[in-house]
């Protein structure tokens, strides 16, 4: 087990630049969740870490040693693949003891740990057979079993999850931080999906455009994101975003004539000077019914029930919001519905950072 | 790889007897040209040989594609009986070594006991009629014929197959979606799986026309340019040149190296073009 | 899910005029193979017009006659010339196959997996040689090996199969590699292989069915080879099958019976082989036109 350092990390392929300044650390033991929309670069840091590319400029250690311009095979690392890229022609078993056979691992050796794996992973009655015949999820079971049982100091995942339907999704997921924490190994883990970032994670690195975003335990992450995008990245449904709000004495004046104060000013500071111009962000699950004391008022143009929750698309002004509340809350479209606001977010909207302190 | 391809241009800028020749630039190639100053289209002249080599190409590629396709498209329809019978079947003549093919066609058109004529006498018989055997390799028309006939049994399951493999990649929902748009059965063969099959078929038709430019087999062998060379395609006169008429190497690899040429801007022609449009 | 979504509308006409061509197809098909199996078994001296191809006085002589054949050196043994010439071929093609394979996959892995200057110029020219007609490249080939002192030799001939077989070889492998997924050389390499032993543990084997269909066809083009073995070989005893063949009804003699025999003996083995072969070669042939 090792701590993972990357530190400026720069990738470029001809004139395109993937990765521009990145740093990273993963602490011993600690499971790290690469996220961000397709070509941010997180697969490509993925496969720095790996040595399946080299760096442009910039450091990657591994503890104390520098890892830099190693081949993966001297780095002691195991990677999870997204399309699991099993070897077609060699058994179950014979797909999990490869990577110990080209280390000459004595043939006893061999045998045991991939008993062991096995046993853990349930593959015990698949181990004769070629992957073709396996399912998905059976695939990926092996995948992670031949990753397992090398006992690496590193373990990497290429977004190993998207190529299983939802439901066993969630059952992988699961296992995944189990099997994390029973091995204590140092996971860095690349994904798209932000439920599995906000799952999995013990540290988010929110990517975009090859620069790291933000950085921190997931909750934090979620509940004051630093910038607009990484606010808009995180949570299902997506944030709601109001642009051109201005500070007005009282509050923000909304589109539609309505004014929000600001019930909690202290953390924006400065930032809420009358006169100025902010983006407001709101997310739908933090608008709660409040029919004496109403923050605004929005009128309903849909409602979907979800089965717990009541998703509801309502117009202020000339804005569009997604408003969650409680399946028993009786909205119908067509109501007014008085709101009040848990929490807000301001943004810069030339900048996009976040104006809280 | 390329040594052959180099030697041969060499060569076709000598003259002579092999052992003895002697350098004439490209005296080769412009006596080719001007058919030795005789008339431009006469029979064994380069024009003559070069229309010829057009035509048979022209009307084996349809032939292969239209049979092919057909055969192709009546194969592929999930409800007939016996499929893999018939395609294993229709499989056959591409399986056969061609020179078995030419030789055995050869065969059949012989005059006086090929199946053909037994087929002829035997028409007589039924319906009393009177019609003569024919000396097939005594006639340009007869002995072009006969080489392809030869030439699209030997090459009609090739495209058959690839309108088979190129069928199985148009997804049955798409012409689920051009019916329910109300398409009729044509239409959808016209405006919906051909578009699709394509670009599948697309490098096949231009193999199959490289191949039976190219096919020599079948035409030294089943009418061996009879009669007199007017039945010949450009390898087969290139070969006669080099091994047969007082082997002037130097005058048939010209011939060579034109084919080659011909056949490197046709086909890279489209390409080129299309660059060039996409250029501006 | 359609069940029988086309079933439902075929109409007996419909599937009566689908039979029909199909019949007519095979029986075009099958018209020369048969022609071919009676005239090989037929006992008639004198070969008469027939249509229907059922052999007349059914005999084995003819057969017997072409595998039986021998070679008569004054003062030695008879040697059994048939054999000699069976094996020329299978030695020939075992050969061309053999150096196409060991050249052909090399040169298609570096093609699919790297990039390096004058890839795609390559690339044109290996195209541009398939264009250059096998009979057109007789005649330098001859210069070739009449230059080697390699004239009229069996290696010769493998030399002149060669040079057809590997262009056509790397483009089937070059399209095999292609699909081979590069996660599974990585994985290899992450699970502790050297570059090399990735591909040779991980790539050959999984590209086992591809080398071995690319073989198979090196193997019987050059088996089944006509012009350039005809064009070469001198002596009867280093003659190939085809050229022995050819020879029963050249202008002197038409022996067609012996012919039909022979092309039997030597065909029905093929036609097995290809058989196998065939699903493979479209496959390669319309992935390699598309990217080439």
């Amino acid at each position: 087990m090792v701590a993972v350092t990357a530190r400026t990390i720069v990738k470029r392929f001809g004139a395109t630049e993937v990765l521009r300044g990145v740093d990273v650390h993963v602490p011993h033991g600690g499971f790290a969740v690469l996220v961000g929309p397709s070509g941010c670069g997180k697969s490509t840091l993925l496969r720095l870490l790996a040595g399946l590319e080299e760096v442009t400029s910039g450091e990657i250690r591994f503890g104390d040693r520098d890892v830099t311009r190693l081949a993966p095979r001297d780095r002691d690392i195991a990677m999870v693949f997204q399309s699991y890229a099993l070897y077609p022609h060699l058994t179950v078993r014979d797909n999990l003891a490869f990577g110990l056979g080209l280390r000459k691992t004595d043939a006893a050796t061999i045998a045991s740990r991939v008993t062991e794996v096995s046993a853990m992973l349930g593959l015990d009655h698949l181990l004769d057979r070629l992957p073709r015949a396996l399912s998905g999820g059976q695939r990926q079971r092996v995948a992670m079993g031949r990753a397992i049982v090398r006992r690496p100091q590193l373990f990497l995942f290429d977004e190993p999850l998207s190529n299983l339907d939802a439901a066993l999704r969630a059952q992988v997921r699961v296992e995944i931080r189990k099997l994390h924490d029973q091995l204590g190994a140092t996971s860095v883990y690349v994904t798209h999906d932000q439920v599995e970032a906000m799952t999995l994670a013990d540290q988010i690195f929110v990517l975009n455009r090859g620069v790291v975003e933000q950085v921190g335990p997931p909750r934090e992450v979620y509940e004051h994101p630093r910038t607009r995008f990484v606010a808009g990245f995180l949570g299902s449904p997506a944030m709601n975003f109001i642009d051109g709000v201005q500070v007005a004495a009282g509050g923000l004046a909304l589109p539609g004539g309505q004014t929000l104060a600001v019930r909690d000013p202290a953390p924006f500071g400065a930032a809420l000077q009358p006169g100025r111009t902010v983006s407001l962000g709101v997310r739908p699950h933090d608008f709660v019914v409040r029919p004496d004391a109403p923050d605004l008022v929005v009128d309903v143009e849909l409602v979907e029930l979800l089965g717990p929750e009541l998703q509801i698309h309502a117009r202020l002004g000339g804005a569009l919001l997604t408003v969650c509340l409680d399946s028993q809350s009786g909205v119908a479209r067509g109501d007014r519905l008085p709101l009040a606001v848990r929490a807000l977010h301001l943004f810069d909207p030339a900048t996009g950072l976040s104006l809280r302190a | 790889m390329f040594i052959p391809l180099i030697v041969g241009a060499a060569t076709s800028l000598f003259a002579g007897r092999p052992g003895e020749g002697y350098y004439v630039g490209l005296a080769n190639f412009v006596e080719i040209l001007t058919a030795r100053g005789g008339p431009l289209l006469a029979t064994g002249s380069f024009w003559f040989v070069l229309l010829v080599t057009f035509l048979w190409t022209a009307v084996n590629v349809v032939l292969h594609l239209g049979i092919g396709l057909a055969l192709g498209l009546v194969l592929s329809r999930p409800t007939l009986r016996l499929r893999a019978l018939y395609r294993v079947l229709l499989i056959l003549p591409w399986a056969v070594p061609s020179y078995v093919t030419a030789l055995a066609w050869k065969g059949m058109f012989h005059q006086q006991y090929g199946a053909v004529t037994g087929l002829i006498y035997a028409i007589n018989d039924w319906f009393g009629a009177s019609i003569e055997p024919i000396a097939w390799f005594s006639r340009f028309a007869t002995a072009f014929a006969a080489n392809v006939a030869t030439n699209v049994w030997l090459g009609f399951p090739f495209m058959m197959v690839v309108t088979l493999g190129a069928l199985t990649a148009v997804p049955a929902d798409v012409l689920e979606a051009a019916e329910v748009d109300g398409a009729t059965r044509w239409q959808r063969l016209t405006r919906v799986t051909l578009p699709m099959i394509r670009p599948a078929l697309a490098p096949a038709v231009t193999l199959g026309a490289i191949w039976t430019f190219n096919m020599f087999n079948v035409v030294f062998l089943v009418s061996g340019g009879d009669p007199d060379g007017s039945t010949d395609i450009l390898v087969s006169e290139a070969y006669r040149w080099a091994f047969t008429r007082e082997a002037q190497y130097g005058y048939a690899a010209a011939y060579a190296v034109l084919i080659f040429l011909l056949l490197l801007v046709t086909t890279r022609l489209p390409a080129w073009l299309a660059r060039k449009g996409a250029g501006r | 899910m359609s069940p029988s979504g086309q079933g439902r509308k075929v109409s007996l006409a419909e599937s009566i005029g689908a039979h029909l061509l199909l019949v007519v197809a095979v029986a075009f098909a099958l018209y020369p193979l048969l022609w071919v199996v009676s005239l090989a078994f037929s006992g008639a001296v004198e070969p008469t017009p027939r249509v229907l191809p059922v052999p007349l006085e059914p005999t084995l002589e003819h057969l017997r006659g072409v595998a039986f054949s021998t070679l008569e050196v004054p003062g030695e043994p008879d040697r059994w010339l048939f054999g000699l010439q069976l094996a020329n071929s299978i030695v020939i093609s075992l050969a061309t196959a053999l150096v196409g394979v060991v050249i052909a996959v090399p040169t298609a892995y570096a093609l699919a997996r790297f990039e390096f200057v004058g890839k795609e110029g390559g690339v044109r020219a290996l195209l541009a040689t398939q264009m250059f007609p096998a009979v057109a490249s007789a005649i330098p080939l001859y210069i070739i090996l009449d230059g080697l002192g390699l004239l009229g030799t069996r290696s010769g001939l493998v030399l002149c199969y060669a040079t057809t077989a590997v262009p056509f070889a790397i483009f089937q492998l070059r399209g095999a590699f292609e699909t081979i997924p590069r996660d599974l050389e990585e994985a290899a390499m992450v699970d502790g292989a050297t570059r090399f032993e990735a591909f040779r543990k991980v790539v050959l084997p999984a590209a086992r069915p591809a080398i071995a269909v690319t073989a198979l066809f090196a193997f019987m083009s050059a088996y089944n080879e006509f012009v350039l073995a005809h064009t070469m070989l001198g002596r009867e005893e280093m003659y190939t099958v085809p050229v022995v063949l050819q020879r029963y009804i050249s202008e002197f003699s038409a022996d067609w019976p012996k012919f039909a025999a022979g092309s039997l003996i030597v065909s029905i083995p093929v036609m097995i082989l290809f058989y196998i072969a065939q699903r493979h070669l479209i496959a390669g042939l319309t992935a390699g036109g598309v990217k080439g």
